[in-house]
């Protein structure tokens, strides 16, 4: 019953999933190209990696979000898009576990400007740390 | 599959005419992103499969050459043109055997957008649309209601919509004269600067939609296309004003075949963060005269307002006003207010011609949507 029941719930799943495939790329926001939710991850290496969600909204003036939203978010700083290159670079202020000051500063490009699916890849430096990041637009 | 260049410069003519007219019929289908118009295409096959479907008619042929046998989808144009001009989906058979000529697809697809199709066993020339100008009506005074109100209707016992726009797309009134295709494509570059005024962002996404031939506009995949975009999508539109319930009803002849309602029962506008954003957002009307001044606001982001990509956000603030100088000739003019896309307000507009004695025709943007993919 119980294993039942949860393979109508995965088939109804990737149905959803599959159908969702088929429609985004009509459902792109087409405003600012950085509002939205952006999903993807950091790290130094292929198996390190951090996850990483942000939000961002252009409010006419600046852009302005949260990186990973929720109990721990870490508001954004400052981004800054060059609309001429579509370079991004977001810095924000976060903490380490210990409580720590940590600088976090993003480089990247904006790449799939028309496309739902745009992503911004670059490098990612937090505190000592550094690595390389990939977000897309949920 | 058999390539040749069409060399004569008549033919060259021939075809760039051609093309300038399946130009304005493909308005809303993406003929620059689809077709590479600066290429012919010659192919001689057997019609395999007739597909007689909104946005674009398609004929099937084999055609066979050196390799083996190739299937090609050729389009032909849209099933209501078409049909206007007397074609039927039985002018040509499964089995004829037809030359074409047109635009080959961008990339390598077995596609192509016919410029002529020559049918064998007659010889005649197939499916050509003349691109007869709309019907017009005599020239009269706009119809008013009884108690002296511009209609924006028809008259009781009459037919009639609203067909042609005089503009592609909307350019800021103040910039006179700004060419462009009837895609919306500006004919010249450096005019970006005179068609509205950008922030930097919005004038780079406008110029990335420009250079990428408009090939992500929402409108290709059958999405609505709020604001001033649908007082100009091909296959016109149309007024129900229901004075009794206090509200008029815009009916969407092409495009996604969408409607929505202007209340003119002296609601007042709702406050931004209160509207339920959506395509056509919230529309609040009144009479100034003889105009009706539409107020509009809770639009969402998924759309481009107005032909050749202008961009917007969830700030977009709408000002339309509506006139009728006489039966024939609908006046629109809108303000518009975006302070996250535009440095200032502005105003632009286009006429609307009526088309007479008809009613818009049934057309659904997604009925050969199996077809239009490109193989």
């Amino acid at each position: 019953m119980r294993r039942r029941s949860v393979g109508i719930g995965f088939g109804a799943l990737a149905c959803l999933c599959a159908g969702l495939t088929v429609t985004w790329p009509g459902l792109a926001q087409q405003g600012h190209p950085l509002t939205g939710t952006w999903t993807g991850d950091w790290g130094s290496d292929t198996i390190h990696r951090n996850q990483l969600t942000l939000v961002m909204n252009w409010d006419g003036k600046a852009v302005t979000g949260q990186i990973n939203p929720g109990p721990d978010a870490i508001n954004l700083a400052s981004v800054l898009v060059d609309v001429t290159t579509w370079n991004v670079r977001i810095e924000a202020d976060a903490k380490d576990k210990s409580g720590k000051a940590e600088h976090i500063v993003a480089e990247g490009h904006l790449d799939d400007l028309g496309s739902y699916h745009r992503n911004i890849t670059g490098t990612w430096h937090q505190g000592s740390a550094t690595g390389n990041f990939k977000i897309v637009r949920d | 599959m058999r390539r040749h260049s069409i060399k004569p410069i008549w033919a060259l003519g021939c075809a760039l005419l051609f093309v300038a007219a399946a130009a304005t019929a493909l308005a809303q289908d993406g003929f620059s992103a689809t077709y590479d118009s600066a290429h012919q295409v010659k192919l001689q096959g057997i019609v395999t499969r007739i597909d007689w479907a909104n946005p674009h008619a398609y004929i099937f042929i084999n055609v066979r050459d050196s390799i083996g046998t190739t299937n090609w989808a050729i389009e032909i144009g849209n099933p209501l043109d078409l049909e206007h001009d007397g074609w039927k989906s039985t002018t040509v058979h499964i089995g004829d055997s037809v030359t074409v000529e047109g635009n080959p697809a961008q990339g390598s697809h077995r596609q192509a957008f016919a410029t002529s199709v020559t049918l064998a066993r007659t010889g005649a020339k197939v499916f050509v649309v003349a691109k007869k100008p709309a019907s017009v009506a005599a020239k009269a005074p706009a119809p008013r209601w009884p108690d002296g109100h511009i209609r924006l209707g028809a008259e009781p016992g009459k037919k009639g919509y609203w067909g042609p726009a005089s503009a592609s797309a909307l350019v800021e009134t103040k910039a006179a004269n700004v060419p462009m295709n009837a895609e919306g494509l500006l004919r010249n570059f450096a005019d970006a600067d005179k068609v509205a005024p950008f922030l930097p962002w919005a004038k780079a996404v406008y110029e990335y939609r420009q250079r990428t031939l408009l090939k992500d506009d929402p409108l290709l995949r059958c999405l609505p296309s709020g604001g001033p975009r649908q007082f100009q999508t091909p296959h016109g539109f149309q007024f129900v004003e229901q004075r009794e319930v206090g509200r008029i009803l815009v009916l969407m002849g092409g495009g996604d075949r969408n409607w929505h309602f202007i209340y003119t029962d002296g609601r007042k506008q709702g406050q931004p963060d209160e509207v339920v954003r959506s395509y056509y957002g919230n529309s609040v009307g009144h009479w100034e005269g003889d105009i009706l001044v539409v107020d509009t606001i809770g639009f969402n982001e998924k759309f481009w307002m107005s032909n050749g990509g202008l961009p917007h956000t969830e700030a977009l603030h709408l000002t339309e006003r509506f006139s009728r100088p006489d039966l024939n000739t609908l006046k629109y003019e809108v303000t518009v207010d975006d302070p996250r896309t535009y440095s200032r307000s502005w105003t632009g507009g286009w006429t609307v011609q009526w088309v007479p004695n008809e009613e818009i025709q049934e057309y659904f943007c997604e009925e050969n949507v199996e077809s239009t993919f490109i193989r």
